[in-house]
């Protein structure tokens, strides 16, 4: 709220500087946002805390404040008017309340020979500078008053309420809207309003939205003779449902929101009427129409003084507590050495524990003061959370494979949803997104890499990215998974699978095995992968993520080129992961190595010739290398070659020459038993 | 003067003329060879009586011995000057640019939470994580942030479309404090690091998904003294120097007293600059001293029990330690930014 300097100054007897009040609210306080020089005044920018709205979103309630953080005295506020004897509100007006839960005190005053004019120039000006704008001068000292004591108040022209047959009272009901029932605001707004809304009504419709705007039909206007002031105090949630259900938030709705000190009906009713009659020249009536059925009792809380010591690791002396309260308006009732019995003013709603107290004594002393103290504790080492550690070290694999990390939003859109073939009942939709290209929770890490790549690839020629973060889905219920997801650009589908292998391997993990992606008929994602070039990853019999070439569908879309994308789930991996890790001695003597290559048919799959060569071999052969895959066009039809490298060892002795030569016979024997193979020599 | 004599000066001389290598060896040949002077002579002594065969066998031994030794010493000296000389067909430029294999990178918010992580773990407290999507008990109501109370509004927040109920992104880590206490009796110490959610409107400052990292200290007699040792012990040790701060008083549901901690800004030392608003400080968490309610939400009895908890961003952390000036810069993926961590 934006605050005028020299108004504050009008309730104390001295004020610092602008300068140096705000670093007085900075520190003790409230944070100041800006201090601007406007004419002879200074505009303070105070950001006032929530839980202190009730007291301080007010020039009166502010300069309270400053005068305890200042150490000046509070000035009281002038609420003095002649009334006139004859004149009496409760025989004009009536007040009935409806819908009781939803206010705990009305209070209304008739005030009649007032003459609509202009404003003053001060008055004008101070509204100004607050940021409201003049319309006349009851309506401005009601908002003036307002933005003085923090109670919106509004006044209403007497003659335009509608009377009751019978006793010819003028009828203010307070009740809930009707549904279907309209209002147009002062500001020519149009509402339609329902049983969420609270209004202010005569006997024919709503005269205001209780809380938040008056209406245009009982307004103030140049004929004006009698008006009747309002000022209530309106259920903080029922303002605020109704500001809500109608979307509009105005200074008033923004003040009852935050709760109200019931007492400053009556106040502001008085301070208005003082104001009235000086400027306007009205009469206002010798009573006060109050509803206030329940009167609000003062809270009285005690404070043990070494529970202070003890929750801010400094003492605080019971005198200059209670010096400081009192600095506050709090009432000691009773004091002692270890505690204080304190009275609450009833204009802080927000105190209501001890440690609130304790806040504030702590604030205005300056939390400066409390010195750093470490905490004695036992010596409970901390648990090792080993999701974070096998997340760090497969985040070490990949970067040490060469990968850059990226963190991706947690959202996409419609269209990674149509492109990737999400159906809307898998999706996780938000009720209130940003944009249309966050609709969604990200079911998947892939969309966004992919994305990524778009991103960079004018950039980079090869791109090796990867990602480790939730993806959202809705089973039965909304889940979040952790998922790995890595991609590398172009034909690369071998030199992930390597990637992957090693990835595993560092993980303690190595039954691995691949297996074609078999998508269910049900599965209209199987769309994602190139037909042919896919593969489930498995580990045992666990299938724990997929391995693939993005569909060359998906990629024309996006316009980039081939892309291998791995998906891996992250939360099978940690219950197989280990970091048990045996080493294998290495041998004495030394290994041979011979190569050999096959021609097969096409669609021969390497792990075959492989299986048949390490179980023709027998435990001699201690590893084999695929080094080449050759297809081209002079081989024969419908074949391709295959070349390993066969390394051949012994734990025990030096293999010779014939040994390893009678093992290899015996490999090719087996190989070309299949007459479609063939081994060239 | 003997035969021998001028023999052996002779081919001193001529070794010692040798340019190259081969010319040595020819020189070499020419004394010493199968067809060589000094060899010719060794063979004729078996012609020669005993007298004689002595004395000049013995001489030319000598001969032999010392064209020997000139021709070592030759050869070996020619051999390095050739090295020499080959090697310098080999110059290259040392300035021209070394080969760099090309390494993988982590994210900069990953190694920010890693070194927040190690500086915690270092003091005693566990890592834990929770889940992002949360109900309105864990973000709000447990947290002492009441239904239709303004006070939600300091949290803009992401609604999920449900069937039934009412489920959210989580607005910050301190649901993670009330699922802790339930499952966890004190003494508690933790740190909560992960994603959270804002409905906000992105700018250079502002993003709709960020990090943070939660704290929470509670037990018997933890204070606001021990509090401020701990912050300013986890500032020093991130940023690898004493770093100064201040206390202002602040507003959160769920602690009381609560306060927000500025920092002095590390890119004018405090004077006053464009990344901290000319005012010198940089607003780095919210604290306070965990409110009463909260720890009885979580099941547990309040009385002798109390603690602090706080909330840091991670992302401005990341991007004052690494002065960065735009938070999109860390969601947007473009390598140019990465390849620099």
């Amino acid at each position: 709220m934006v605050f005028s300097y020299n108004w504050l100054k009008e309730y104390l007897k001295t004020l610092p500087q602008p300068e140096k009040l705000a670093d007085l609210l900075n520190m003790h306080s409230f944070e100041v946002e800006e201090v601007k020089k406007e004419g002879k005044d200074h505009l303070i920018d105070i950001d006032v805390l929530p839980n202190r709205a009730a007291d301080c979103f007010s020039h009166y309630g502010m300069a309270r404040e400053i005068s305890a953080i200042a150490k000046v005295v509070l000035k009281d506020l002038d609420v003095k008017f002649k009334a006139d004897k004859k004149l009496k509100s409760r025989e004009l007006v009536k007040v009935e309340v409806l819908d009781k839960s939803s206010l705990s005190r009305y209070s209304a005053k008739v005030i009649s020979g007032v003459k609509i004019k202009p404003s003053p120039q001060w008055l004008v000006e101070r509204l100004k500078s607050c940021g409201l704008r003049p319309i006349n001068n009851v309506v401005d000292i009601a908002n003036y008053v307002m933005l003085e004591t923090g109670q919106p108040i509004h006044a209403f022209d007497l003659e335009k309420i509608h009377q009751e047959k019978g006793d010819g009272l003028r009828k203010i009901i307070v009740r809930r809207a009707k549904k279907g029932e309209k209002i147009t605001s002062l500001d020519g707004e149009k509402y339609n309003l329902d049983q969420d809304v609270l209004v202010i009504s005569d006997l024919k419709g709503p005269l205001a939205i209780a809380g938040i705007k008056g209406g245009k039909y009982p307004e103030i206007d140049q004929k004006t003779k009698t008006i009747v002031l309002e000022a209530a105090n309106f259920d903080p949630q029922v303002v605020r449902k109704g500001s809500k259900k109608i979307n509009l938030r105005t200074d008033a709705s923004l003040r009852f929101e935050h709760g109200l000190d019931p007492n400053l009906t009556e106040l502001a009713i008085n301070r208005a009427s003082s104001l009235i009659q000086e400027i306007v020249k009205g009469n206002p009536s010798s009573d006060l129409i109050d509803y206030y059925p329940k009167k609000t009792l003062p809270k009285l809380i005690k404070l043990d003084l070494s529970y202070l010591k003890s929750l801010l690791g400094m003492e605080v002396k019971s005198k200059d507590a209670a010096a400081i309260l009192k600095r506050l308006k709090f009432q000691i009732i009773k004091s002692g050495v270890d505690y204080l019995l304190v009275k609450v003013p009833s204009f802080r709603l927000d105190i209501n524990i001890p440690e609130d107290l304790i806040e504030e004594i702590i604030r205005i002393k300056g939390l400066e003061n409390i010195d750093p103290v470490f905490p004695v504790s036992s010596l409970i080492p901390p648990k090792k959370n080993l999701e974070i550690f096998w997340e760090d070290m497969a985040k070490n694999i990949f970067k040490e494979a060469g990968f850059n990390e990226v963190y991706n939003y947690s959202f996409f859109g419609e269209e990674e949803a149509s492109l990737f073939h999400y159906s809307k009942d898998e999706l996780i939709e938000l009720e209130n997104p940003i944009s249309s290209e966050q609709k969604y929770l990200r079911a998947s890490l892939i969309p966004s890499l992919v994305r990524d790549v778009e991103k960079n690839h004018k950039n980079f020629k090869e791109i090796k990215i990867f990602e480790l973060g939730k993806v959202f889905r809705n089973e039965k219920g909304f889940k979040e998974k952790r998922m790995l997801s890595f991609l590398i650009t172009g034909d690369s589908f071998y030199e992930a699978k390597g990637i992957v292998d090693l990835f595993l391997n560092k993980l303690g993990i190595s039954n691995i095995w691949y297996d074609d992606y078999k998508p269910t008929p049900e599965n209209s994602r199987s769309i994602v992968w190139h037909s042919q070039k896919a593969a489930e990853i498995k580990a045992d019999n666990e299938e724990i993520g997929f391995l693939g070439e993005i569909s060359p569908s998906i990629l024309s879309e996006l316009k980039i080129d081939k892309v291998v994308v791995c998906d891996i789930d992250f939360e099978k991996l940690l219950n197989i992961a280990s970091e048990e890790h045996e080493y294998r001695p290495i041998s004495r003597f030394p290994a041979v190595v011979r190569d050999l290559a096959i021609l097969t048919p096409q669609e021969t799959r390497v792990v075959e010739i492989l299986n048949i060569i390490n179980s023709a071999g027998g435990s001699l052969v201690r590893d084999v290398d695929l080094f080449d895959i050759y297809q081209g066009e002079e081989l024969p039809d419908g074949k391709k070659n295959l070349a390993f490298h066969i390394i051949f060892q012994a734990e025990d002795r030096t293999l010779s020459s014939n040994e390893v030569d009678r093992v290899m016979e015996k490999i090719i024997k087996i190989l070309e038993e299949d007459p479609e193979r063939q081994v060239r020599k | 003067m003997s035969d021998l004599k001028l023999i052996k000066n002779q081919a001193e001389i001529e070794l010692k003329k040798a340019s190259n290598f081969g010319e040595l060896k020819q020189v070499f040949n020419t004394y010493l060879g199968t067809k060589g002077k000094v060899t010719q002579i060794l063979r004729s002594l078996v012609e020669m009586d005993k007298k004689e065969r002595i004395k000049i066998g013995q001489e030319a031994n000598l001969v032999k011995n010392y064209i020997k030794e000139i021709f070592e010493q030759k050869s070996k000296h020619l051999k390095a000057k050739s090295a020499k000389e080959s090697e310098k067909k080999e110059w290259i430029d040392v300035t021209a640019p070394g080969k760099k294999p090309s390494l993988g990178h982590l994210h900069p918010l990953t190694l920010t939470i890693r070194k927040v992580e190690e500086i915690f773990q270092t003091m005693g407290f566990s890592v834990v994580e929770g889940p992002e999507i949360e109900n309105e008990w864990y973000n709000f109501d447990a947290l002492n942030i009441p239904k239709d109370h303004p006070a939600r509004d300091l949290w803009d927040t992401f609604w999920l479309k449900t069937k039934e109920g009412k489920m959210l992104l989580r607005t910050h880590t301190s649901p993670v404090q009330i699922r802790y206490m339930e499952k966890n009796n004190p003494p508690i110490r933790i740190i909560v690091p992960g994603r959270i959610y804002r409905h906000e409107a992105t700018d250079a400052s502002h993003e709709c998904n960020f990090y943070q990292v939660e704290g929470l200290m509670v037990g018997k007699d933890i204070s606001v003294a021990n509090f401020k040792a701990i912050v300013l012990e986890f500032l020093k040790r991130l940023f690898g120097k004493p770093v100064k701060i201040r206390m202002r008083p602040s507003f959160f549901p769920f602690t009381e007293p609560s306060f927000e901690i500025n920092m002095t800004c590390l890119s004018c030392q405090g004077k006053g600059c464009s990344v901290c608003s000319k005012t010198g400080w940089l607003e780095m968490m919210g604290a306070g001293m965990v409110h009463p309610n909260v720890l009885k939400n979580a099941g547990l009895n309040p009385k002798g029990l109390q603690g602090f908890a706080f909330g840091v961003g991670l992302d401005r952390l990341t991007l004052m330690k690494y002065r960065i000036n735009d938070i999109r810069l860390l969601y947007g993926a473009d390598l140019r930014f990465l390849n620099q961590f």
